[in-house]
Order: C-alpha cells, then sequence, then structure tokens
C-alpha cells in the first residue's frame, strides 16, 4: 500500500475550532442568567458554528491538506478531523435534546453553581472546545494536559444532579482519571526524553515526529513508555482494570451527558493511544499481543458485568467497557486493516452509544425509570424510541445490515490477519453476548406484557402500584428529543449498508496514523 | 553543589513520609508544603549546576501552586472540616517497612540497571540518577497513600505527591520543557486539587464524613 505525503498549510482552522467553543462557552457563563434565550442561543450558535469549522476542516483535509498551526503545534489531519467532526454532530444533538430533557429548573437550582442550565451549557461547550483542542494539539505533553483538561471540565456534568450518588460518582471519575491518567505522563516524558537526542529541539515534543524515533529509541525503554502509555489513556478509554470510575459516572450522570461521555469522552483516550501506541505497534512485537490480552479482558469483563445489570444506564455503560475495547484493540495492531477498523468502530460506538443513551434518557424523561424490572409494554407508547433502542442494540451487537457489523467484520479479519485468532473469537462472543443481554432488556422494556408492579422494589403494595403507574402512564417524547435519536437510528443504518459514504475520511485518517509511523 | 542536591533529596524524602503518615492533617499539610519548597530548592539547584536558567519558570510555577495555592487551599479545606485523620487500614509501622523496601528496591533498579529505565546518556548519570530513583520512590508514595489511606484530605495529599513525583522525573529528564507546556502541566494540578477540594467538601456535607472507604453507595 502506498501512503502518500500530503502538503502541509497554514491555517487559523486547528485554532479556530477549539477557541470558538471556548469562546462561547465564556459567553454561556457571563449571559447565560439573563434569560433562556441567551442561554440556549449562545449554546446552539456556539455548537452550529464549532460544526461547521469542522466541515470545513474535514473538506479542506479531504481535498489532500494537512492543516497546521504555530509551527505545527497544532495539527490537524484526517484522524483528528475525524474525531473534531463525530464531537461536533453529537455535541449538536446533546444540545438539542437537552433544551426539551431537562424541565423548567426551580429557582434554587438556577442559582446554584453546578446545577443551573447556564451552568450545564457552559460546560459543555467548554468541554467540546478542549477536546478539539486534544485532537488538535500536536504536543506530546500537551496531549496530557489537554486530555486531563477535559476530565476536569466534565466532572460537574457528571455530578449535575448533585445529590449524594452523583457526587460520589464525580468524585470517583476526577480522582481515577486524574491518577490514572498522571501515568501517561510518565509514559511522554520517557519518550520525549529519549528522542531527544535524535531531534532538534523545535521538534522533539511533536507527536508527528515519533515516527522518525520509533525505531532508535532503547525497546525497554518504549515498552516502559507503551505500558504506562496503556495504563494512563486506557484509564480515560475505560479499559479493564482501569475501568472503575465509568459505570458510576456513566450511570449517575444525565442521560444526555451519558451520551457524552460514552459517546466522545472515552474516545479521547481511544484517540491518544492511536496517536501514541499505533505509532511503535508494528515494530515491537509485544505491544499489539499486549493489547489484545487486555482488550479481551475489557470485552469479557464488560458485558459480564453488563449482564447483570438491571439498571439500564449501568449496562449501557460496562457496555462501553467491551466496545472501547473493540477499538483500542484494532488501534493497538497497527496495521492499516487494525486501525481502519478501530476508527471505523469509534465512529459507530459514538453514533450507537449515543442513541442507545439518548434513548434511555427518553425511557427516564418520559416513564421516570431506568430499572428494567420496573418497566413493559413501552412499544405501544413510544414507538419512535423502541425503533431506536432497538436499531442501536442490533448495530451494538455487530448484526447486519447495521455499522456495528462493519466495523466489528474488519476489526475481526485484521485481528486474524495478525495471528492472534483467539483474539478474534472471543470478540465474536462478546458481540453474541451484547445481543443476548439487551436485546433481553429490549424485549422485557419494550415487549413484555408483565405488569410491572410486581418487578418494582417497594415497601408496600400500594408503593408498587404508585411506581408501576408512573410507568404506566409514559408517552413519546417531544420530537426535539427523538428528532436526535431518528438521525443517529438512521446513520446506524446508512454506515451500515453503505459503510463507504465514510471510508475517504477513514482512510485518510488510517494513512495519517502510518504517515507518522513510516516517519513522514 | 551535589552534596547539597544530595540533602535536598534527603530531606524531600523525609517530608514526603512526614506528609503521608502524620495523622494531624495540619501538620501533614505543613510537610507536603515543605516537600514543595524542598522540590523548588531541588530545581534551583538543578538550574545552577546545569546553567539552565530556564528551570527558574517550573521553580515559580512550583512555589506559585504547589507551595502556597494548594496547601493554602488544604488548610481551608482542613479548618472547615475535621484536624484529625481517619484511621488508615494501615498502622505506621508497615507503612514505614513497605516505603523502606520501595525505596531499596528503586534506590538498587536505578544504580544497578539504570540503562533499563534512563531513556537518555544523560540520565544515566548523577544527579538525575538519584532523582529519578527519588522521583519514582515519591510517585509509588503517593500511590500507596490513595490505597491505604481513608481521609479525603489524605487522599489529595497522595495525589499530591504522585504529581511531584512525575514533575520530579519531567525536570530530571527533559529540563528544557517550554514555558507554555510547564504552565499546562501546573495548572492542571491546580485545577484537579480545587476541584477534589471541592467536592470533598460536599461529600462530607452530604454523608457527614470524609471517609472515602464510605463512598460505596454506588456499587452494585
Amino acid at each position: 500500500m502506498v501512503v502518500t505525503i500530503n502538503p502541509t498549510a497554514v491555517s487559523v482552522l486547528p485554532l479556530l475550532v477549539f477557541l470558538v467553543p471556548l469562546a462561547f462557552s465564556g459567553l454561556i457563563f457571563l449571559l447565560g442568567r439573563y434569560g433562556r434565550p441567551f442561554r440556549d442561543g449562545l449554546a446552539l450558535l456556539g455548537i452550529a458554528a464549532t460544526l461547521g469549522i469542522s466541515i470545513v476542516m474535514a473538506g479542506r483535509i479531504l481535498g489532500g491538506e494537512v492543516l497546521t498551526w504555530w509551527n505545527n503545534n497544532l495539527y490537524v489531519d484526517g484522524l483528528a478531523a475525524l474525531m473534531e467532526l463525530a464531537a461536533s454532530v453529537m455535541g449538536v444533538i446533546v444540545v438539542v435534546y437537552s433544551m426539551w430533557y431537562f424541565g423548567e429548573k426551580t429557582k434554587e437550582e438556577e442559582a446554584h453553581p453546578f446545577t443551573s442550565m447556564t451552568s450545564y451549557y457552559g460546560q459543555i461547550l467548554l468541554f467540546l472546545g478542549l477536546m478539539n483542542w486534544t485532537c488538535a494539539t500536536n504536543n506530546i505533553i500537551m496531549l496530557y494536559v489537554s486530555l486531563e483538561f477535559t476530565t476536569l471540565a466534565t466532572v460537574f456534568l457528571v455530578t449535575f444532579h448533585w445529590n449524594k450518588q452523583a457526587m460520589e460518582a464525580g468524585y470517583k471519575y476526577l480522582l481515577l482519571v486524574t491518577v490514572g491518567v498522571i501515568f501517561a505522563l510518565l509514559g511522554s516524558v520517557l519518550l520525549y526524553a529519549a528522542a531527544t537526542p535524535y531531534l532538534p529541539v523545535s521538534r522533539v515534543l511533536l507527536l508527528t515526529e515519533l515516527g522518525t524515533v520509533a525505531t532508535k529509541i532503547p525497546t525497554n525503554i518504549v515498552l516502559l513508555a507503551a505500558a504506562f502509555l496503556v495504563v494512563g489513556f486506557g484509564t480515560k478509554a475505560g479499559l479493564v482494570p482501569f475501568h472503575a470510575w465509568l459505570p458510576d459516572a456513566h450511570a449517575e450522570a444525565p442521560a444526555p451527558v451519558s451520551a457524552m461521555l460514552s459517546g466522545i469522552v472515552i474516545k479521547v483516550g481511544a484517540y491518544a493511544l492511536a496517536r501514541t501506541i499505533s505509532v511503535f505497534a508494528p515494530h515491537y512485537e509485544t505491544i499489539p499481543l499486549f493489547i489484545a490480552i487486555l482488550c479481551s479482558i475489557s470485552m469479557l469483563v464488560g458485558m459480564g458485568m453488563a449482564m447483570v445489570q438491571d439498571d439500564l444506564k449501568r449496562m449501557l455503560a460496562y457496555s462501553s467497557v467491551a466496545q472501547i475495547a473493540y477499538v483500542v484493540e484494532g488501534l493497538g495492531l497497527g496495521s492499516y486493516l487494525g486501525i481502519y477498523g478501530g476508527l471505523f468502530h469509534l465512529l459507530n460506538h459514538t453514533v450507537v452509544k449515543g442513541l442507545l443513551f439518548l434513548s434511555v434518557g427518553a425511557i427516564i424523561y418520559s416513564a421516570g425509570k431506568r430499572s428494567v424490572n420496573e418497566l413493559s409494554r413501552m412499544r405501544l407508547k413510544m414507538p419512535i424510541t423502541a425503533f431506536a433502542f432497538f436499531t442501536g442494540i442490533f448495530a451494538l451487537s455487530g448484526m447486519p445490515p447495521f455499522n456495528g457489523f462493519a466495523s466489528k467484520f474488519t476489526l475481526f479479519l485484521a485481528v486474524g490477519q495478525a495471528n492472534l485468532l483467539w483474539a478474534a473469537i472471543i470478540g465474536i462472543i462478546t458481540s453474541l453476548f451484547t445481543l443476548v443481554c439487551f436485546f433481553r432488556a429490549g424485549y422485557r422494556i419494550f415487549w413484555s406484557e408483565k405488569d410491572v408492579s410486581t418487578g418494582v422494589p417497594g415497601k408496600t403494595s400500594a408503593d408498587k402500584h404508585a411506581a408501576g403507574a408512573e410507568a404506566a402512564a409514559a408517552a413519546e417524547v417531544p420530537a426535539g428529543m427523538w428528532i436526535g435519536m431518528v438521525f443517529l437510528a438512521l446513520t446506524a443504518i446508512a454506515l451500515g449498508v453503505f459503510p463507504g459514504i465514510v471510508h475517504p475520511l477513514l482512510d485518510n485518517a488510517t494513512k495519517c496514523i502510518l504517515r507518522i509511523l513510516i516517519g513522514g | 553543589m551535589g552534596d547539597l542536591i544530595t540533602t535536598l533529596m534527603a530531606c524531600h524524602f523525609i517530608a514526603s513520609i512526614c506528609a503521608a503518615e502524620i495523622r494531624n492533617l495540619k501538620t501533614a499539610t505543613g510537610f507536603l508544603l515543605l516537600q514543595s519548597l524542598l522540590l523548588a530548592g531541588i530545581i534551583v539547584a538543578f538550574a545552577e549546576q546545569s546553567q539552565n536558567y530556564s528551570l527558574y519558570w517550573w521553580v515559580a510555577m512550583t512555589v506559585a501552586s504547589k507551595v502556597i495555592i494548594i496547601p493554602w487551599l488544604l488548610f481551608w479545606h482542613i479548618r472547615k472540616t475535621s484536624n484529625t485523620e481517619i484511621k488508615p487500614l494501615v498502622s505506621f509501622v508497615v507503612s514505614a517497612i513497605v516505603l523502606a523496601i520501595f525505596l531499596i528496591a528503586f534506590y538498587q533498579t536505578m544504580h544497578t540497571y539504570i540503562g533499563f529505565v534512563a531513556p537518555s546518556p544523560h540520565a544515566a548519570v548523577e544527579p538525575t540518577r538519584s532523582s529519578l530513583t527519588l522521583a519514582f520512590t515519591i510517585f509509588v508514595l503517593g500511590l500507596y497513600v490513595l490505597v491505604v489511606h481513608r481521609d479525603a484530605v489524605k487522599i489529595i495529599i497522595g495525589l499530591h505527591l504522585i504529581e511531584n513525583g512525575v514533575h520530579l522525573a519531567l525536570v530530571s529528564l527533559v529540563p528544557q520543557l517550554p514555558v507554555t507546556t510547564v504552565l499546562g502541566v501546573v495548572s492542571n494540578v491546580v485545577f484537579a486539587a480545587l476541584m477534589l477540594l471541592w467536592l470533598t467538601e460536599n461529600i462530607y456535607k452530604a454523608f457527614g464524613d470524609a471517609d472515602t472507604l464510605k463512598l460505596s453507595s454506588l456499587k452494585r
């Protein structure tokens, strides 16, 4: 395969793609208290502007350019553009969905610094800006800095409900991810120090230069640094055994935030691994093997834990632990097919997990419940949500003709090509478990004819019937909420039937990693 | 200069142990402040020895963040809560034995197998070799504090020790780091500490306790 070197073009777009959402975040914090039109209007305007910049950048990159700014310190290639575009699209859907999902807040809630909608939209835009900075930066230490800032920016979104459980989840999220990501700093420091003798000072920090020194750095240092990077960025991605923060944070955050956490935030960890580990993987056989073992454990543990959950959000959270492992496994192989499959699954998981969390959010909004045992016959009351949920389930399980099939099939081929057939078998088994786990839950929620009051925990029969009555009164959610879900469901089907739609971007992104790998 | 650096490193290690193990939280925070001040001193010594005056940026930011802001935040928090640490999971004697084992293991590794962890020839000679030993020991000490201590303030002290260990490794291995990058790394620490304290304080109000072991309502 021929990897061509694209011309770099100095452009202000890599700067704007993170400065614009950061500026809008500041404006929301400043002006949001003057009323809903200001707050919601600025959030919509900010997210739309960011999406616009991402689309323009993706267009230029597909035209064969690589965009840089500030002596290559900001560097947007196909991979960064793919991430920024996915984040911006999810951002638009999450912001629009949130406008209906959260009812009118009380005066006390609006006055509180962490439960007001002003703070909510401000933090969403803040996170998006930092996420785009992480993707645009080409500096190995700043990758750690910006990635850690994305954690800090989302902590108070996790604690948004500001109750005991939310605070506990936020505390664990902040502490565990911060500690984990420090390992990545240690790994980055080792790589930086090891690269110093081979590169001029102005280029030594650049991620795009890692390929030129990949074979010159002593093997033991590469392996040590790789271990630290996997622990650090793997914690952010939610791989087992560094995943302890993930189920709590995803479950306790509001549903749109969970969609963003699972759809975008954990992908930042996978992106950082793609920028660092994928560059070394082809030169060191141990790295793909180590990553395949770690990811296989993640798949089995993640899905095993998902199967025993009754809480829908925790079930989805644990499945994210398993699904992100597919992404990292592909990226860790370092081959064209592996990286391509990993990035394709990253994109598909963003769409599908966003869809599933928003569907669960719709159920919570309508029925006030998120426990499988407390819900039944919802298909009659929420047909659009039922369509979205089942589309998500089949796509997540890798069933044809949904998008998950295309990416998982590519990944299994790549893993087989790398002589890791056992890892492919574990991947297939995990997909079957995914189907069983979620189809069972979906059937109970939407089709089962059981009396929900019998499954509701409560001390007295009056408690049980009151809880059951709330679920029985459920109805389809407003159009502002389901429109995003339907868009994501149709995207999941379209990407499965016509995977060629995203091929140019995925191909470009994969070749960008390979170009760095060969030191271009 | 070599003797001064060795002395500063020894004091830094002792201050780290005191910050980790003393159960009076104000005193422990005082030792954390001293530990950070000694870290700044080590960086000054490095700057003077290598004539690399860009390291003074590290010193300035270390003093501002780790000697002034974070200890001040901790003192402010302790004043509102409790000054006595919740009893840790293991006794001081056990901790002392474990830490001695870590120190000896890292010392032996760095002096016998330095080639394995030194990413450059510069890192394989003194004083970098000793500072790497210290950095890894402090890093592990911080992790150890997170595992065996239950008090929320001690958890923040543990996190701080981990970060100080990594920052010492960073200064030792890559002293020519640009100012913007140093600012990014240091500001991360301050924001993380501030947010953890914020959450800790609210958890204290909600749960009536600073015992992190009691944060288990979500384990299902």
